[in-house]
C-alpha cells in the first residue's frame, strides 16, 4: 500500500485535477520534462500541489527540480526551512 | 461626462519621457510580488531610483552603445534598471528567467545562443539565479561580469543627474524574439520606433485618458508586456499593476481579482491565457467581482480563437464585462509590438469566407448558399503614418480579399536585426517589413490566416496547419494542442504529414482515426501519420509547437532522437557507402548526447566521465553494427 502523501500520489492527483491525465508507471525517478505537459500546464500543477501543501516553492528553485523524487525534496526542505 | 483623451506626447526619446518623471508624487507602478505584497512606485520615486541605477551601471564600466543582459524576474528591479540602462545610454537586453521545471538545459542553449548576438558585457540578475546562468556566461567570450540585482539596489556615490545625450534614431534596446527558429535574432529598435508605436497604441487605438490603469501579468521581457505595459504606459503617464506571470499561471483567477480590485482599465493578454481562465474559473468565484471597469481586454500574439473569446466573454457575464472590452489585435516584435487593432467599442468582429475558393484560388470570398466556410477575426486597420499591403510570393502587390504575406510600413517598423545583415535584408529589405504572415485585407481591415513557411499545400490547394491541428484535438486519445500538420514531397507533389503525441499503445488504430478524420473534415488524405511519445515534439521556449523543426526532424528519420536511442533496424544497408552513411548518422546522433552531457558537467572529473560514456555507448554501438555485418 502506496503512501497517500507520497510525491507520486500527490503529483497523479495534481495532473488529474488540473489536465484530466491520468498517468501510468509514475515513480520517484519519472523526468517530468518527459510527461510531455508544456510549461503552462507544469506551472498550473505546481500552483495545485502548492495550494495543497500550503507553501509557496520559488521558480528558482524549481529550476533545478528535473524527477518526482527532485520535486519531493524540494517540498520537503520548504516544509523545514524556518520561514524568512 | 467621459475623461479628455490623451494627445500624442511630444518627446523626441524615451529619456525625454523620463525626465518628465521628476517631481510628480502620484502613483506610477504598483508590483504585486509572489507573496502577494505590494510596492508602489510614484512618477518621482521611479525616476530617483532611475537616475540612482544610471549612476551604478556607469560606475560598473558600461558606456553608450553598450549591451546589459537584463535576466531579472522581479519587475522592481526590472523597470528602474531598464530605464536606468536608457538613461546612460546603455542598451538593456531582456531575457526570460529560468523558471520552468527541468528544462534548464534547453534555457542555457537559448541564453548562450542569444549572447552570441548581442555581445552583452555585463548580465545584471539577483543573486539566487546567478549560479544557474553560469553554464551560459562561461561560453560567452564578452561577458566581463555579473551585475547583482541586490548591487543596484544600493544609492550610489552620486546618482546621475544629466542624462546621456541620446539622439531618436539611437538604440533603444534589443528585443529577442521567443525563436520558433534556431537562431534567436535580436530586433533593434530605436527611440523614434518606440514613441511612434506608443502613440498608436495609446492615442490612436485605446483613447487613453485620465483615470485608465493598466493590469499585467505578461513577462516583461516580451514585447507585449514591456512595451505595452512598461514603456507605453510609462510615456502616457498611465499607472500600472504589474505581477508575475507564474502567480497568474498558479491562480488564474488573480488577474480578475487586481482589476476588480485596482479599478483596472486595460489589460492585454494571448488567446491561451483567456481559455486558461476560461477553463480554470469557477462560476461562484466570478461572484465577488465587478469588472464593469474595464475599458479593454486585447487579445494577440498568437493566433486568436473566436470560439475562446466568445466563451470567454459569456463566461465573465455576470462580472458586468463590457463584451466590447474584448480586443483582438495584431503585432510583431519586429514593428516593435502592435501592428493594427480593432475599433474601440466594437464587438469582435470574425468574417465568414467561402472555404473551397480560399483552399484552391487563395481568394476570400463569400459563401455560396449551403458551402463550407471557415471563420477568421478581424484585426483592424494599420495605425495612422502606417501601411499595411498584401503581396503574393513574386513580390506583386494583391487587391482586397486576395490572400497573401502581410507587408508593413511606417515608423514602428525596427532597424533591423542586431549585427545580422542577411538576415536583416531578407526581412527588412526593399522598404517593406516582410512579416511571414499570411492574410488579406477587406475594406483595409486585416485577416491573418496563418503563416507564409508554414503553409501546407496539396494537389494546388492551400491548408493552414493550425486548422488541421485544431480538428485532431477532437479525437480522444491524442494529446490536446500536440498535434502537428506538415508536407514532404512526394512522387508526384506534397504530401501531407501528421505527427501527434498519444499514449495509445494502438498506434496503428489511432494512425487510422487520425487519416479518417482528416479525410471527414478536409478531404486530405494523409501521406503519413506518425503517433510519438509525449515530450517528443519540439517546442519553443514559450511552449509553441516547432512545426519547421519536426519536419526537418521527420525528413531525417530523427523524431524519435531526442527521446532515447533507437535499436538498429532490422534491414542492414546494403552496400558499403550505404552502411559508412548510416555509421556517420549514428556518430552524429551520439556526438549530440556528447554535446548534451557536457551542459550538465559541474567539474572536469564530471566531464571526463561524460564524455567517456558518451564514447563508450558510440563505440559499442558502432561495434553492434559490424558485427551484423
Amino acid at each position: 500500500m502506496q503512501n497517500p502523501n507520497s510525491i507520486v500520489n500527490l503529483f497523479s492527483q495534481a495532473a488529474f485535477e488540473v489536465n484530466g491525465k491520468t498517468f501510468q508507471n509514475l515513480g520517484p525517478s519519472t523526468v517530468i520534462a518527459s510527461l510531455g505537459m508544456d510549461s503552462v500546464a507544469i506551472m498550473e500543477l505546481i500552483g495545485y500541489l502548492e495550494e495543497q501543501l500550503g507553501l509557496r516553492l520559488p521558480d528558482e528553485e524549481l529550476a533545478n527540480v528535473h524527477t518526482l523524487a527532485d520535486l519531493e525534496k524540494l517540498i520537503q526542505h520548504i516544509q523545514t526551512r524556518p520561514p524568512p | 461626462m467621459p475623461a479628455t483623451r490623451f494627445l500624442a506626447k511630444p518627446y523626441k526619446t524615451l529619456v525625454e519621457a523620463i525626465q518628465s518623471f521628476k517631481a510628480k508624487p502620484s502613483t506610477a507602478f504598483c508590483f504585486v510580488r509572489p507573496d502577494g505584497s505590494e510596492r508602489e512606485f510614484s512618477w518621482n520615486g521611479l525616476y530617483e531610483e532611475i537616475i540612482s541605477r544610471a549612476a551604478q551601471l556607469k560606475a560598473a564600466g558600461l558606456h553608450k552603445g553598450e549591451r546589459l543582459l537584463l535576466v531579472l524576474p522581479e519587475g522592481e528591479d526590472f523597470v528602474p534598471t531598464f530605464f536606468g540602462a536608457l538613461w546612460a545610454g546603455i542598451v538593456p537586453v531582456p531575457v526570460y528567467p529560468p523558471m520552468s521545471l527541468g528544462k534548464l538545459n534547453s534555457y542555457v542553449e537559448t541564453l548562450a545562443a542569444i549572447m552570441a548576438g548581442a555581445k552583452p558585457k555585463y548580465v545584471c540578475t539577483p543573486k539566487k539565479l546567478e549560479s544557474l546562468l553560469w553554464p551560459a556566461l562561461a561560453r560567452s567570450p564578452s561577458i566581463q561580469g555579473v551585475l547583482s540585482a541586490e548591487m543596484l539596489r544600493a544609492p550610489p556615490a552620486e546618482p546621475m543627474e544629466k542624462p546621456e545625450n541620446i539622439l531618436p534614431e539611437d538604440i533603444c534596446f534589443l528585443q529577442f524574439t521567443s525563436g520558433s527558429t534556431a537562431v534567436p535574432k535580436g530586433v533593434v529598435l530605436s527611440h523614434a520606433n518606440l514613441l511612434a508605436n506608443c502613440k498608436a497604441i495609446m492615442v490612436d487605438s485605446l483613447h487613453c485618458r485620465k483615470g485608465d490603469v493598466a493590469v499585467s501579468w505578461l513577462p516583461l521581457y516580451h514585447d507585449m508586456g514591456l512595451i505595452g505595459f512598461v514603456i507605453s504606459t510609462a510615456v502616457y503617464e498611465v499607472p500600472s499593476v504589474l505581477f508575475p506571470t507564474t502567480s497568474f499561471i498558479r491562480n488564474p483567477g488573480l488577474w480578475l481579482e487586481l482589476i476588480h480590485r485596482k479599478r483596472g482599465t486595460l489589460s492585454f493578454a494571448p488567446n491561451f491565457a483567456y481559455a486558461l481562465l476560461h477553463k480554470r474559473l469557477r462560476p461562484e468565484a466570478l461572484q465577488r467581482f465587478d469588472l464593469s471597469c474595464m475599458r479593454v481586454f486585447g487579445c494577440g500574439s498568437e493566433p486568436i480563437n473566436p470560439h475562446t473569446l466568445r466563451a470567454f466573454v459569456s463566461k465573465l457575464a455576470p462580472t458586468k464585462l463590457a463584451p466590447k472590452a474584448m480586443l483582438p489585435c495584431y503585432g510583431m516584435a519586429e514593428h516593435s509590438l502592435a501592428i493594427s487593432f480593432v475599433g474601440k467599442d466594437e464587438e469582435v468582429r470574425t468574417d465568414i469566407i467561402d472555404k473551397a475558393s480560399y483552399e484552391s484560388k487563395q481568394l476570400a470570398s463569400p459563401p455560396a448558399d449551403g458551402a463550407e466556410t471557415l471563420e477568421f477575426v478581424n484585426c483592424g486597420k494599420a495605425f495612422p503614418g502606417h501601411e499595411m499591403a498584401i503581396f503574393n510570393a513574386q513580390g506583386k502587390r494583391l487587391e482586397e480579399r486576395h490572400i497573401g504575406e502581410v507587408w508593413l510600413k511606417g515608423p514602428s517598423v525596427a532597424c533591423g536585426y542586431f549585427e545580422n545583415p542577411q538576415a536583416t535584408e531578407a526581412t527588412f529589405g526593399g522598404g517593406w517589413l516582410r512579416t511571414g504572415d499570411l492574410g488579406y485585407l477587406a475594406g483595409g481591415e486585416i485577416y491573418i490566416t496563418g503563416r507564409c513557411k508554414d503553409l501546407v499545400i496539396i494537389h494546388g490547394r492551400n491548408y493552414d496547419p493550425q486548422r488541421l491541428e485544431w480538428a485532431l484535438d477532437e479525437l480522444e486519445e491524442i494529446r490536446q494542442g500536440n498535434v502537428v500538420a506538415f508536407s514532404r514531397p512526394g512522387p508526384h507533389s506534397e504530401e501531407l504529414v501528421v505527427v501527434a503525441e498519444s499514449r495509445s499503445l494502438d498506434k496503428e488504430k489511432l494512425a487510422a482515426q487520425v487519416s479518417q478524420h482528416l479525410n471527414a473534415e478536409f478531404q486530405l488524405a494523409c501521406a503519413d501519420v506518425v503517433i510519438v511519445p509525449p515530450g517528443t515534439l519540439p517546442k519553443t521556449s514559450s511552449g509553441k509547437l516547432q512545426r519547421q523543426k519536426t519536419r526537418e526532424r521527420y525528413l531525417k528519420g530523427s523524431l524519435l532522437a531526442a527521446q532515447a536511442p533507437q535499436p538498429p533496424p532490422e534491414a542492414l544497408p546494403q552496400t558499403p557507402w550505404e552502411r559508412s552513411l548510416a555509421l556517420l548518422y549514428k556518430a552524429n546522433a551520439y556526438s549530440l548526447k556528447a554535446a548534451k552531457h557536457a551542459l550538465e558537467i559541474r567539474s572536469l572529473a564530471d566531464a571526463k566521465q561524460k564524455l567517456k560514456q558518451a564514447r563508450d555507448h558510440a563505440f559499442e554501438r558502432a561495434a553492434h553494427w559490424l558485427s551484423r555485418k
